[in-house]
């Protein structure tokens, strides 16, 4: 990751930027390691898809666990804008996109989606230390409300959850960690 | 014409019409809801989190609209149950300012039996006797030994799984096997078992079946597989719920019919033969009205739906609401109260691990009916707890930090934790009522409920002492790093939180000051009878149901007898 500083000003002016027209991304920029969409989805247009995939994958990465990409984060939240997220939701998250792509040009003279993979990572890392540091300005509460989206949808999918059990049959309270491993590989408490 | 008229069929209601059913009564039951198939498509229960709808968010419009205020931020309101409660803003209700009210509906076939927790637990012999030895409220006309087989009667049929434990407070009935309890709580119940003569962590009572009878298993009952998604509906029919239990046995009796979307508004009365004929219905649709006769009506609205219900049937001779002579009708309401929550750590247990989702907390019953250790207040409390997962990390959702190293950090298994929630006995005072607002009236015309109920004096100080007591039984049943939340007096507690809303119609010797006699008949009204939470003298701090159901099958009983002696 490399060491940018990214300045308080940025994020002040950031905070004040409100939406703008959505650009569209047509290609694929392999150098760095940026998946883009060539297509919109049910709310964000492509470009707003590339930038939110490229987010949510920073903030919760493949490991040797699946990552947000692997458990379809984006696209599961593109259509919970639609069946979930309220008017003040909808405009936050759009606006969200605006101010980090305003932060990318402003800190690294390029748009997001040419800046670096490390420079992403830290423009994003600094973006939540701030977010959390100082819970009152437009641009935390608007990241803050989207990585607790991208965390939710993340944590309820099927890919964080190898052991869930729909039905474990029964409940035991006083086992060992072998015996939690057992019954977590039978998929039933029995 | 029928035999008997049952209004609602939510806990109460199913028992009614089982009970007539099976001694062979035409009954009808008239539901204000819609109709709800049992494992059908609103049970949402073999959903795994992924395949609920919104990630079991509730869409955010409602708050953008200010629907289901009341609701909104609980545990049990989540996308997934959310078709089984009211919004609030449709079916409103009034209350002053300064004492808030909530008042948690579910209005469809089955009624709260669907969403409720299940926590099933006998009164004792002292919580009936209250009344009349501390002067609050109307003495109750009954004790716990005129209800003992019907609650014996009632837990065989809905199958209830506990302890025997041996406690005068909270007696024993029939059960099948109890859940397990974790070994953090083990530890803890230990410790105070060894320590106090009084107080005692036991595993929660739970209408959730783990050896399913005979009888359980013709319902088409299953055994509970330990998911704790009882509130989505179960397709196993593992609980207890009108739709998996009483509305099936009085089904297939072939006497009960069910009319659902029909609002009862009124009970008629015939000033000239005493009696009540019938009630009087609004469609919830076309809110055309339509009238029902039969010999015998049992209000099982709830306590406040009764309470409307009966303040809503005026006539000659009744002109403040049927049955209410006394002038009792709407008064005496009560709930149970929190204002203390705690939690401690539970040491020495890394090494254990827990699975399974059990459907039931553990619970310390009432241990202060007395009025011991130089306290200022009457009654008592208990507290519903658990310790059954160790907690857990959690993830960064709300707190800095992103990246690989805070994600392989996230939901790990930390230590155990004990967490304890209070549960306070309401007084019954004859000023915490609800009555029908002057003007206000809902979509279908009907004068809606203002109600003014207050957690007063007596409470709060049982609020200082339940967070002193709760520090040190955590601190006597091992618990370290403790923390005790007591609720602040200068906020108002809304009364109905709790949702065991109860009173409004209360039972008593006296036609003076009671509505009901022991039967939870009616004083004015003979065929008339309350057995919903309306009927209650005294709230007691047990989860209230399983008394509700056995004070109906009770009823029930006695109101088959006169109606076949030609008494009604
Ligand atoms: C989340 C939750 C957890 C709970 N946990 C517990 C617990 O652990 N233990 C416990 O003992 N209790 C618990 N309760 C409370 C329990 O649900 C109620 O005490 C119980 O359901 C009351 O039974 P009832 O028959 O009086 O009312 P309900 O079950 O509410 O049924 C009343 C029915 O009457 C219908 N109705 C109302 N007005 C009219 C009208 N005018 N005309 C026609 N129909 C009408 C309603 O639509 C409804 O179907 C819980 C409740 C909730 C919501
Ligand atoms: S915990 Fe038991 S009763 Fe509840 S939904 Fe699961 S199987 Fe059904």
């Amino acid at each position: 990751m490399s060491n940018i500083n990214i300045s308080r000003r940025v994020f002040i002016g950031a905070s004040m930027y409100l939406v703008a027209t959505p650009i569209w991304a047509s290609v694929f920029n392999s150098a760095n390691a940026l998946a883009v969409f060539t297509e919109s989805g049910q709310f964000f247009t492509a470009d707003e898809l590339t930038i939110l995939t490229d987010i949510a994958e920073i903030m919760i990465p493949r490991t040797n666990q699946p990552g947000a990409t692997d458990a379809h984060v984006i696209n599961v939240l593109d259509g919970l804008m639609l069946s979930w997220a309220g008017v003040e939701t909808k405009f936050r998250y759009k606006s969200i996109i605006k101010q980090v792509e305003q932060i990318a040009l402003a800190s690294f003279k390029s748009d997001y989606k040419s800046v670096s993979q490390s420079d992403r990572e830290s423009l994003i890392t600094e973006l939540d230390k701030r977010a959390f540091a100082d819970r009152t300005s437009e641009l935390s509460i608007s990241y803050r409300k989207l990585k607790e989206m991208i965390f939710h949808i993340f944590y309820t999918s099927e890919e964080a959850n190898p052991n869930f059990m729909l039905v474990p049959g029964t409940y035991k309270g006083d086992i060992s960690k072998e015996l939690l491993d057992l019954y977590n590989a039978r998929g039933r408490v029995s | 014409m029928y035999d008997v008229i049952v209004v609602g069929s939510g806990i109460t209601g199913g028992w009614a019409a089982k009970e007539f059913c099976e001694k062979g009564f035409k009954t009808l039951v008239i539901e204000r809801g819609r109709h709800i198939d049992h494992r059908g498509a609103e049970y949402t229960d073999m959903q795994a989190p992924w395949q609920i709808e919104n990630r079991n968010k509730v869409p955010e419009l409602f708050d953008e609209e200010g629907r289901y205020a009341m609701i909104e931020r609980k545990g049990y309101f989540k996308n997934a149950t959310k078709q089984f409660f009211i919004d609030d803003k449709e079916h409103p209700i009034s209350y002053p300012k300064e004492s808030p009210f909530k008042w948690i509906r579910g209005y469809q076939l089955g009624g709260r039996s669907l969403t409720w927790g299940r926590q099933s637990l006998r009164w004792g012999v002292k919580d009936f006797q209250a009344n009349a030895k501390d002067g609050n409220g109307v003495p109750w006309p009954i004790g716990y030994e005129d209800l003992a087989p019907w609650y014996d009667y009632v837990e065989s049929f809905i199958g209830v799984s506990a302890n025997k434990d041996g406690l005068d407070t909270l007696p024993d009935g029939v059960f099948q096997k109890p859940w397990e309890m974790s070994c953090a709580e083990k530890f803890i119940s230990e410790n105070l078992k060894e320590a106090y003569s009084d107080r005692r962590l036991i595993i929660g009572r739970s209408a959730n079946l783990t050896e399913p009878t005979k009888e359980q298993i013709e319902l088409g009952r299953g055994q509970c597989q330990a998911r704790a998604y009882c509130n989505r509906g179960c397709t196993f029919g593992g609980y207890f719920s009108s739709l998996s239990a009483t509305l099936p046995a009085a089904e297939r009796t072939g006497n009960l019919t069910v009319v659902t979307d029909s609002i009862v508004e009124s009970v008629n009365y015939d000033d000239k033969l005493g009696k009540a004929t019938g009630v009087t219905v609004i469609d919830a649709h076309t809110k055309q009205k339509r009238q029902y006769r039969a010999k015998v009506i049992f209000l099982c609205a709830s306590a406040l739906g009764t309470v409307q219900i009966l303040l809503n049937s005026k006539s000659k001779s009744f002109p403040n609401g049927i049955a209410n002579s006394s002038e009792a009708v709407g008064h005496y309401i009560m709930d149970h109260f929190s204002g203390v929550l705690a939690n401690g750590e539970v040491p020495g247990f890394d090494d254990k691990f827990s699975i399974g989702r059990r459907p039931i907390a553990t619970y310390i019953p009432n241990y202060r009916h007395e009025q011991k250790d130089g306290v200022d207040f009457v009654r008592g409390f208990g507290f519903q707890g658990t310790a059954q997962n160790r907690s857990n990390t959690g993830t960064a959702a709300r707190r800095v930090g992103i990246g690989a190293t805070v994600k392989d950090e996230s939901n790990q298994a930390g230590p155990w934790r004990f967490r304890a929630i209070m549960y306070g006995e309401m007084l019954p005072n004859y000023d915490n009522h609800a009555r029908l607002h002057p003007t206000d009236k809902d979509q279908w015309g009907i004068p809606i409920l203002h109600i003014d109920a207050r957690i007063r004096d007596n409470e709060r100080k049982m609020i200082k002492q339940a967070a002193k007591d709760i520090k040190e039984i955590l601190t006597v049943g091992g618990c370290v790093d403790i923390q005790v939340n007591e609720f602040p007096e200068s906020k108002p507690i809304f009364v109905g939180d709790r949702v065991h809303e109860m009173g409004g119609a209360c039972m008593g010797e006296d036609p003076k000051n009671s509505v009901l006699n022991k039967w939870a008949q009616t004083h004015d009204v003979k065929n008339l009878f309350v057995t919903d939470g309306a009927c209650m003298s005294s709230c007691a701090t047990q989860n209230p149901s399983l008394t509700y159901m056995a004070i109906t099958a009770r009823a029930a009983d006695y109101a088959t007898k006169l109606i076949s002696q030609g008494l009604l």
